[in-house]
């Protein structure tokens, strides 16, 4: 007579091909869609919020200034600029009145920058609660500099939440 | 005596995925860290900053453009408020702003200027806040002007 037997237990593991499929398409999507060791210069400030708005899809012809109030009535406004306006970008303060040259750095900037592209934009970032006596200079040195395009940043709002 | 018959089956498991996962899994968190992602600013542009009196050094700025001034101040001693000068219209309510920015638009489009032709100045006082100029800047856009700009601080 034959002898039966139990068949060997055999553990079915899961079957991870799936798993590994949806995985690689969310780090392809996040390696596309996130920005990696991209700086604008921007630095963190408390920023006015608006529900309107653009997007500037090119970054490279741009500059961000930033501006804060500073000790004096001078604004204190700082960015990521290019020495001659090549190599590496380096954090600057650009005063309005250098008291070394008495020069006023950030005009000197802005028309290196506008000479040498004519697509020359600039960003500016400024403290929401900063008085306009502040960042009137920006503007009067941009407009000086024949810059013809001036972004503000603002934080995006939905009209629903309005901030 | 024991005798084997026909070959026991053999399930072949494949290669191990388990390292796999895991080596894919940390890349993931990483980028799900690391990455900053588009979409929480935009901007407001400007197409000509700022102007001096007497027509500014913006050579974009178009000599027989139309102006229209919108004043904005703060009250004395409330730096948090701010009072908004357009017309005969004095408020702080961005959307009776807009309303009466878009009537002034439609005004000057029946009369026969075209939008492209307006350009809105924005006349600051020195004290009002910036938050307040974005939103009167919003407000023209939001009433179609397409030429924005500010005056130095009065």
């Amino acid at each position: 007579m034959r002898k039966m037997t139990m068949p060997d237990a055999h553990v079915s593991h899961p079957n991870v091909t799936p798993l590994i499929d949806i995985v690689m398409c969310l780090i392809i999507f996040f390696m596309l869609v996130a920005k990696i060791g991209v700086s604008t210069g921007a630095e963190a400030m408390d920023i006015p919020a608006s529900i309107w708005g653009t997007d500037i899809k090119d970054m490279g012809n741009t500059l961000t200034l930033n501006v804060r109030p500073g000790a004096v009535e001078e604004p204190q406004v700082t960015a990521l600029v290019k020495a001659n306006g090549t190599g590496e970008a380096r954090p600057t303060e650009l005063k309005l009145r250098d008291p070394a040259t008495g020069q006023n750095q950030l005009l000197n900037t802005l028309k290196m920058y506008r000479k040498q592209n004519d697509q020359f934009k600039v960003i500016i970032r400024g403290e929401a609660d900063m008085p306009y006596r502040f960042l009137e200079p920006v503007l009067v040195a941009c407009a000086d500099a024949n810059v013809r395009n001036v972004n503000f940043n603002t934080k995006k709002i939905s009209e629903r939440t309005g901030g | 005596m024991k005798i084997k018959g026909a070959k026991a089956v053999h399930y072949d498991s494949g290669p191990n995925m388990t390292p796999l996962v895991d080596v894919v899994m940390v890349i993931l968190i990483f980028l799900m860290l690391a990455g900053s992602f588009g979409g929480v600013e935009h901007y407001l542009v400007s197409p000509t900053p700022v102007t001096k009196t007497g027509g500014g050094a913006n050579k974009s700025l178009v000599p027989d453009d139309v102006q229209y001034t919108i004043t904005v101040d703060s009250p004395q001693g409330f730096g948090d408020r701010f009072v908004a000068h357009a017309g005969d219209l004095a408020t702080s309510d961005m959307a009776k702003l807009t309303d009466a920015l878009t009537r002034k638009r439609k005004e000057f489009n029946a009369a026969g200027t075209s939008t492209e032709k307006v350009l809105v100045f924005i006349d600051p006082g020195r004290t009002v806040k910036y938050k307040f100029l974005i939103d009167v800047y919003q407000a023209a856009l939001q009433a179609e002007f397409t030429k924005v700009s500010f005056r130095p601080a009065h």
